[in-house]
């Protein structure tokens, strides 16, 4: 019995790392700050959450997740100016995966405003 | 198939679901309750066909079990209808998506052909063999579910 839960538990910690990629919450990124500057391509917002596709100067296509729509509206993000073509900046945290282009925005500065997504997390 | 999948998605329906602040998180949860319904009910009845509590009549197990399995799916699947019309056209191309909905059909499925009186004529190895099945699709059936959530 002992030893059917020892190996259980080391197939759960094989497994983790891989689901922990998930996008939900911070465990799939990495510690570090990132910024991504580039220009929208494709928006698709609402619930579960939003994602934008941004095309960075490299040509690199990122995808980007944003919040919720009760989240934007806090943080006063107008919606409506998310549209493809226009230029953006996101800070947040990438992938952990170094080849996955994805993020995810803490910060979302359109038109030299900042706004705040998550304004209790520092 | 497109337009249908694109009129679903553009439904007052899902338009309110969409932007939705509390809504959209409890329809999620009555997902769960759905499935924790069907999974909880269907568990004990795939382990006695499996063999396991002999002792216990399946007569009685299935005229409990069974209706409480039948609400769980159909709330699980009402839910997840709801779910779905939010971003319909990119759930549709999901194999795992189509995967997940064979998967239900086939548990389903499996479930009916083993309804009422007939299921005391299934000969033993069968009865074990449906009761590993079942319990082997709905346990796929919740692991492609919880996956769904995290691909883009």
């Amino acid at each position: 019995m002992r030893r059917r839960s020892f190996v259980a538990a080391l197939v759960a910690s094989a497994a983790a790392p891989r689901i922990a990629r998930a996008h939900h919450g911070w465990r799939w990124t990495e510690g570090a700050e990132f910024t991504l500057e580039g220009v929208i391509r494709e928006v698709r917002l609402g619930n579960p959450h939003g994602i934008l596709t941004v095309e960075a100067a490299d040509k690199a296509m990122w995808v980007v997740e944003l919040g919720q729509p009760w989240r934007h509206a806090e943080a006063g993000l107008p919606e409506a100016e998310l549209m493809p073509g226009v230029a953006i900046t996101l800070e947040g945290h990438r992938s952990a995966d170094p080849d996955e282009l994805r993020m995810k925005a803490e910060r979302v500065i359109l038109a030299g405003v900042t706004y705040d997504l998550y304004p209790d997390r520092s | 198939m497109e337009h249908l999948l694109a009129a679903i998605e553009g439904s007052a329906f899902a338009e309110s679901l969409r932007w939705s602040r509390w809504t959209y998180p409890f329809v999620n949860a009555l997902h769960v309750v759905g499935l924790a319904a069907l999974f909880g009910s269907i568990l004990p009845l795939d382990l006695r066909m499996l063999g396991l509590f002999r002792s216990v009549p399946l007569a009685g197990l299935t005229q409990t079990l069974r209706p409480v399995a039948a609400s769980g799916l159909a709330l699980a699947v009402a839910s997840g209808l709801a779910l779905f019309s939010v971003r319909a056209t990119e759930y549709a191309a999901m194999p795992l998506f189509r995967a997940k909905l064979a998967l239900v059909a086939f548990g389903a499925a499996n479930a009916l052909l083993l309804t009422g009186p007939r299921i005391h004529a299934v000969r033993p190895g069968l009865l074990r063999l449906a009761g590993a099945a079942s319990l082997l699709t709905w346990l796929a059936v919740i692991v492609a579910g919880r996956w769904l959530g995290y691909l883009d």
